[in-house]
């Protein structure tokens, strides 16, 4: 099943994986293949709409190319989409909602802000429009960094077992049907070739237990693109490149090893990472350019293209 | 006299945690006793030193350190300090395994919003003041809002403000109501409904319990947001040249001017160095000691790499120039080069302290 056909995508990964990177590129990636893609990202960033040289619209979808959108969602404007839709008036949600002492309330429900995150996704997955299609095809989650990420994947059960019974135990578990549905939701990994990141994606991975055949993919960001010399060669090479007396050859050899050393640090990290998680692994390669725009991101989209759909 | 505080912020992956020990041991080497606080569930700071940590400071052997200097590691666990704060604030311990027995406040106590870096602001409060240390180092918890572990012990503290307690544990009669502001009775029945009795008859009666510490809890949230502002602490802002790190340092840093809390400087990690001379082709010979075809691939490679280094250095560099001009004009800003190899023994550590600033710099 293609990574296509899912509802919901949610990435997740360490901080400075670049899971922003991959939620716009898969965005544009799914959009491109005449899916309509709505981008969320959680907790009221706005990044991804800059990638698009666009400004943000607050709660509002914002479109930044053909058949993709762009939201942020905000633990605020989540509770008070849910709250109005249970109670059914608004007022009465401003009411008590805005209320002096509810804030700090619903900071002390452990996993709530989380789980309005995921509601809200839930309504956005489910939404139609007046003919009664779906609004959007596929909605990605670009999901907090690692720890957190894995609390808003199962910040439902959390609540589930936390409340038991009653609306807002049936609906998390609405939430959950869909959000743990490996035919509908599929995780994607954000990781870099390097030891840390590699063993937190480990630790995640195991972290994961049962959920593990949810994980569709894992992204490897910032692959050096292996040297065309062979080891030996390169030896060879170096050794008499060294004999000739000009500063910028011995920089340049100096620079082609510790590059040479990245890549293979990176193969070695990777081929780790490989032994465990038993998903295809896709990698990005690295960017000069540090300030992405739209060019980048079509060269990134492109590459998973040809990751996740193999002629 | 209180241990100086060094408070090590910026978003996930910008190397906050190796950044933050290699500070700790090089200050340690030089003759301080030296704690660092690594908040990191992912056991990163002990991956790198090869040392298990848990919630006790834990010396680690150190070699040629100037005389005095030691280092000292801990490993948050905020169950534990959960446990410990309520165990000190309980008047009995009947009352303590009361609520350690408490269904929500087994859940709160590792996921309430912000008990993480609550309990984070509670364990260097405490190292601060135990008169071991000279220089308390602390790696801050990878949040999304830079902010969170600074407004911790604010928003904690209205948490557990009596107001909200009483609220939610009163019994939802009529004259209890009353007593409170208009709009309440609604709000307890939307959310009965909401959430269920049950539940609420939980949270209510950890409430209950909890009334009792409450004292306790806010004198160290006073402590704690006192210390912050102390003319002994300072905030270090770590970032990589990557524009999405550089800006959150950057509203970080404004944060941290409208809250007064004393900045130390920019550490700028993973820094790419310019190549210092130009590679002219004509010096490359055209042929080597391989054969033809594997000597113009070696001679691609060696192009390749400072095309690379200096399209990633011109990158950076228009970045670190950016941040620089946003910052305070005579802000301090050490960058560390991109080893080009992993950090995670203490000799790379040794390493990345050599362009660290010394305590003197930044107190």
């Amino acid at each position: 099943m293609s990574l296509l056909d899912k509802r919901i995508i949610i990435v997740t990964g360490k901080g400075g994986t670049g899971k922003t990177t991959i939620a716009a590129a898969l965005g544009l990636w799914a959009a491109r293949s005449g899916k309509k893609t709505l981008i969320c990202e959680t907790h009221g960033t706005n990044r991804v709409c800059p990638l698009f040289g666009r400004t943000s619209d607050g709660y509002e979808p914002v479109q930044v190319h053909r058949g993709l959108h762009v939201l942020s969602i905000t633990s605020e404007s989540a509770i008070e989409d849910y709250v109005v839709q249970q109670i059914k008036v608004k007022k009465l949600y401003k009411l008590v909602f805005r209320n002096r002492v509810m804030g700090p309330f619903m900071d002390a429900v452990p996993g709530l802000h989380d789980a309005v995150h995921l509601g809200k996704v839930f309504d956005l997955a489910r939404e139609v429009d007046g003919d009664g299609n779906n609004r959007w095809d596929l909605v990605i989650v670009d999901a907090p960094a690692t720890g957190h990420g894995l609390h808003m994947f199962d910040s439902p059960r959390a609540m589930m077992e936390l409340t038991r019974v009653g609306p807002v135990y049936e609906g998390v578990r609405q939430v959950d049907e869909v959000i743990g549905d490996p035919t509908k939701t599929a995780l994607v990994l954000a990781c870099l070739p390097e030891a840390m990141p590699v063993s937190e994606t480990l630790d995640l991975w195991k972290r994961l237990g049962d959920r593990k055949d949810q994980v569709a993919a894992c992204i490897l960001n910032e692959v050096i693109a292996p040297p065309r010399s062979s080891t030996a060669d390169w030896k060879v090479a170096a050794e008499h490149l060294r004999t000739i007396d000009d500063p910028a050859v011995k920089e340049a050899v100096e620079l082609t090893e510790t590059w040479m050393d990245k890549a293979q640090n990176q193969r070695q990290a990777r081929d780790l990472l490989a032994q465990e998680v038993k998903v295809p692994l896709i990698e990005l390669p690295l960017l000069p350019r540090r300030d992405l725009r739209f060019q980048e991101l079509q060269t990134l989209s492109q590459e998973l293209d040809c990751g996740l759909e193999p002629e | 006299m209180r241990a100086q505080v060094i408070v090590c912020c910026g978003s996930g992956g910008v190397g906050k945690t190796t950044m933050s020990s290699a500070l700790a041991l090089s200050w340690a080497m030089a003759g301080a006793r030296v704690v660092v606080v690594t908040i990191d569930p992912a056991r990163r700071l002990a991956d790198s030193i090869g040392v298990e940590l848990d919630n006790q400071p834990r010396q680690l052997p150190l070699t040629g350190a100037a005389q005095g200097g030691e280092l000292h590691a801990v490993m948050l666990d905020t169950q534990a300090t959960f446990d410990d704060l309520v165990d000190q604030f309980s008047a009995t311990p009947e009352d303590a395994q009361t609520i350690r027995n408490n269904r929500y406040y087994r859940f709160a106590s590792t996921r309430l919003g912000g008990a993480h870096e609550y309990m984070a602001a509670e364990k260097v409060r405490e190292l601060t003041q135990s008169g071991a240390f000279d220089i308390v180092v602390v790696d801050t918890p990878p949040t999304r809002n830079a902010m969170d572990f600074i407004t911790a012990p604010d928003r904690m503290a209205k948490l557990m403000d009596g107001a909200v307690m009483r609220w939610i544990a009163m019994p939802a009669t009529r004259s209890g109501w009353r007593a409170l502001e208009f709009g309440s009775e609604a709000a307890a029945r939307v959310l009965r409904r909401l959430v269920g009795r049950g539940t609420i008859g939980e949270i209510a009666q950890f409430f209950d319990l909890f009334r009792g510490l409450w004292d306790g809890f806010h004198a160290r949230s006073m402590e704690f947001h006192s210390m912050l502002r102390d003319p002994r602490t300072r905030f270090l802002l770590i970032t990589t040249p990557a524009p999405s790190a550089r800006s959150e340092a950057l509203y970080f840093l404004e944060k941290l001017q409208e809250e007064e809390m004393p900045f130390g400087g920019f550490i700028v990690n993973r820094h790419v160095p310019m190549p210092v001379h130009a590679l002219k082709p004509e010096v490359l010979p055209e042929h080597g000691p391989l054969p033809d075809i594997q000597w113009q691939q070696a001679l691609e490679d060696l192009r390749t790499a400072p095309e690379l280094t200096s399209q990633i250095a011109q990158s950076q560099h228009r970045s670190i120039s950016a941040l620089k001009a946003a910052g305070p004009p005579q802000a301090s800003c050490w960058q560390v080069p991109h080893m080009g190899r992993e950090l995670h023994d203490i000799d790379a550590l040794h390493t990345v302290s050599a362009w660290l600033p010394d305590i003197d710099e930044l107190i």
